[in-house]
């Protein structure tokens, strides 16, 4: 039930996607999250990733468990890429400027119970996912 | 003090005046000599500042006069002289009586004087007020005989006194614990640092959740109140902490939960009513959580029962809003990719209208109104065919 | 590494590919382009994209899978998207993901019997 998971990695080529699907099924699972939230956190990872690699280059994902009153699995995903200039307009379902298919983020926070995205043009973006263990 | 001054006092200190003298100055112990028979032969100022009688007051009457009168009807003064003489010495605690008749606590040791000869010439009886010392005592056995963890905390955050329920819940002494970090006994110390500090800031803290962890690893939820203690002069000295174990507490919690967790479960139960055919009855209202945990049950079934087919019933579905809408349809789409179909049953007059008012669109979606229809459907789809059975196959 | 190969069967005119379960972007993309190839040099008529080991579906594996589809059916071919995952079937929809112009079947059994199915009636029809 304690179980403290946490851990960080560089993101910097196209196998690290999979290397992170990997890190984070692994902590997902250790949790005690069903197959079903397992898939939906790491496809939630996938997406976030692959848009550090193909918007910012490189950047570095971390993940930790939240141990309060609720048990859950929190993911910080963090580049110094060139930043996303309408965050909302970003959240609007069908946006997208590159390869994606417009789902990127606001698919990826209908598959999370809470999404913040913060970015400033230039300096960066940083994207915190959590999933709640449910119970 | 001089070299000159000390030596001219030796002389008196090695007289029996000197003795006297000392025993006169020590007050707070009631020094008397009883004779054999238990009457005062000897009182100091201890005795007159615990007991109240003056010295020639007292001189010559018996000892059982310190004695409640239940306790000289037990014979209890006359036992403890009859026992010192025995053993030699006798110590023990009781109330005694002063001379107002207010009484106190008192420790007395009793041992009986021999003359050269070995022979038994009288008692000295020395006796102490106990009172203060009860108190604390009460006070402490009050404490120790608490079910709740309790412990004191010293503004640097070491331990600096524990209850025997503090002992038995981290499975550590009172030794081992005092003088220790609060915070080494907590699956969170950071957390448990922030409570108490919280307490020397605000002054108390009510119902702060925290998990005490074991000596053997096993760990306890609790909720700590706690609040700070001064001393005399209104400074403060620490911080009291007592914990209430509520593991209790959180199991029936989550056993209601878990219970309630079946229920839900209860409520959307998937059947197989053919061989390739799914069905489930949608009964009650359908929030988000229910209708994804609903989804999620909805395509394990199809895929374990490889049914290419499911009926979805929403007879029992009160009202339909376009949240409620939307689910439908993502599970529609759901059951799709996975290579099934869904029939959507049981749409009743009401809910095609609301459907329809809302603008939402089921075009794509096959839809019957009745259970009964949605399985012709499904056995169309699987290219079988349902055939009355002639007259000719009867009995057969 | 196991994980990297895309199995390639050829079934009388049916070509079946199993996709790995977790495959980086790059295998992603070359099965795109062996699955195309070995529709022309086989001379195929049918695909069945097997993806029951996959775990996990997003929008980069998706918009692959879709386009490969598209692709074959302007070469001639019919695809069929077969077994995929209740948990993926379900995130990848929360995702926004439809594979709206895609066949599906629970299985590859029932991925074959719907091409049969479909071919013979472009038989009759030709």
């Amino acid at each position: 039930m304690n179980t403290l998971c946490q851990g960080e990695m560089l993101i910097d080529t196209e196998n690290d996607i999979v290397m992170a699907r990997k890190s984070v099924r692994e902590a997902a699972v250790t949790l005690g999250f069903g197959v079903t939230d397992v898939t939906r956190i790491v496809t939630a990872a996938s997406e976030l990733t692959r848009n550090i690699y193909v918007y910012a280059g490189s950047g570095i994902m971390r993940w930790h468990s939240i141990n309060d009153s609720n048990v859950g699995l929190e993911l910080v995903f963090e580049d110094k890429g060139p930043g996303i200039i309408d965050v909302k307009l970003a959240m609007e379902p069908g946006y997208s400027t590159g390869k994606g298919l417009g789902m990127g983020l606001p698919g990826t926070k209908r598959l999370m119970d809470e999404m913040d995205v913060l970015s400033e043009i230039g300096k960066g973006t940083t994207i915190r996912i959590r999933k709640w263990l449910r119970q | 003090m001089t070299t000159q001054n000390y030596d001219k006092s030796r002389s008196i200190l090695g007289s029996d005046e000197s003795f006297r003298l000392l025993v006169d100055s020590v007050s707070d112990y009631a020094i008397i000599m009883l004779d054999t028979k238990g009457q005062v032969a000897s009182w100091n100022a201890g005795a007159e500042k615990n007991l109240g009688y003056r010295q020639n007051e007292i001189i010559g009457r018996h000892f059982s006069c310190f004695y409640s009168s239940e306790s000289v009807n037990e014979g209890l003064p006359e036992k403890t002289l009859k026992l010192a003489a025995e053993n030699g010495r006798y110590e023990y605690e009781g109330w005694r009586k002063r001379q107002d008749g207010s009484r106190f606590w008192a420790n007395t040791l009793l041992s009986p004087m021999l003359d050269s000869q070995g022979t038994l010439i009288g008692f000295a009886e020395i006796t102490r007020d106990f009172s203060e010392r009860k108190n604390a005592d009460y006070a402490r056995s009050l404490i120790e005989a608490s079910l709740d963890p309790l412990v004191t905390i010293a503004p640097d955050g070491k331990i600096t006194d524990v209850n025997a329920a503090t002992e038995s819940i981290t499975g550590r002494s009172r030794i081992e614990l005092i003088g220790t970090d609060f915070c080494d006994y907590f699956t969170d110390p950071e957390k448990a640092r922030n409570g108490y500090q919280q307490v020397f800031r605000e002054s108390m803290v009510r119902d702060y959740p925290l998990e005490l962890r074991h000596a053997n690893g096993r760990v306890t939820s609790v909720l700590y109140n706690a609040s700070v203690y001064k001393d005399e002069d209104g400074a403060v000295v620490g911080v009291f902490a007592a914990a209430r174990d509520i593991t209790e507490r959180k199991l029936s919690e989550e056993r209601i939960k878990q219970q309630s967790r079946e229920i839900l479960e209860l409520s959307t139960p998937v059947m197989q009513v053919w061989q390739g055919v799914v069905a489930v009855p949608l009964i009650g209202c359908l929030d988000s959580q229910r209708t994804q945990q609903f989804m999620e049950r909805l395509l394990d079934r199809i895929v374990e029962t490889n049914s290419p087919v499911a009926l979805v019933d929403i007879m029992g579905v009160p009202t339909i809003d376009t949240q409620t809408a939307q689910h439908l349809i993502e599970t529609i789409t759901a059951v799709r990719l996975l290579g099934a179909q869904v029939v959507l049953t049981g749409v009743r007059p009401a809910i095609a209208q609301t459907l329809v008012h809302l603008g939402i669109d089921l075009s794509g979606i096959t839809t019957r109104s009745s259970m009964a229809a949605g399985l012709l459907v499904a056995l169309d789809l699987l290219k079988l065919q349902v055939v009355k059975k002639s007259e000719n196959h009867r009995g057969d | 590494m196991p994980n990297g190969t895309v199995s390639v069967i050829k079934i009388r005119d049916i070509l079946l590919v199993t996709v790995p379960s977790d495959p980086d972007d790059i295998t992603v993309s070359e099965l795109q382009e062996q699955v195309l190839y070995a529709m022309e040099r086989h001379s195929a008529k049918g695909l069945i994209l097997d993806i029951s080991t996959v775990e996990t579906v997003d929008s980069f594996f998706a918009r692959t899978i879709s386009e490969t589809v598209k692709m074959v059916a302007l070469m001639g071919g019919l695809s069929v998207l077969s077994g995929m995952r209740a948990c993926v079937a379900v995130t990848t929809t929360q995702l926004g993901l439809t594979f709206e112009q895609t066949l599906t079947a629970l299985d590859v059994d029932r991925a074959m019997d719907m091409l049969s199915v479909a071919m013979d009636d472009k038989g009759d029809s030709a």
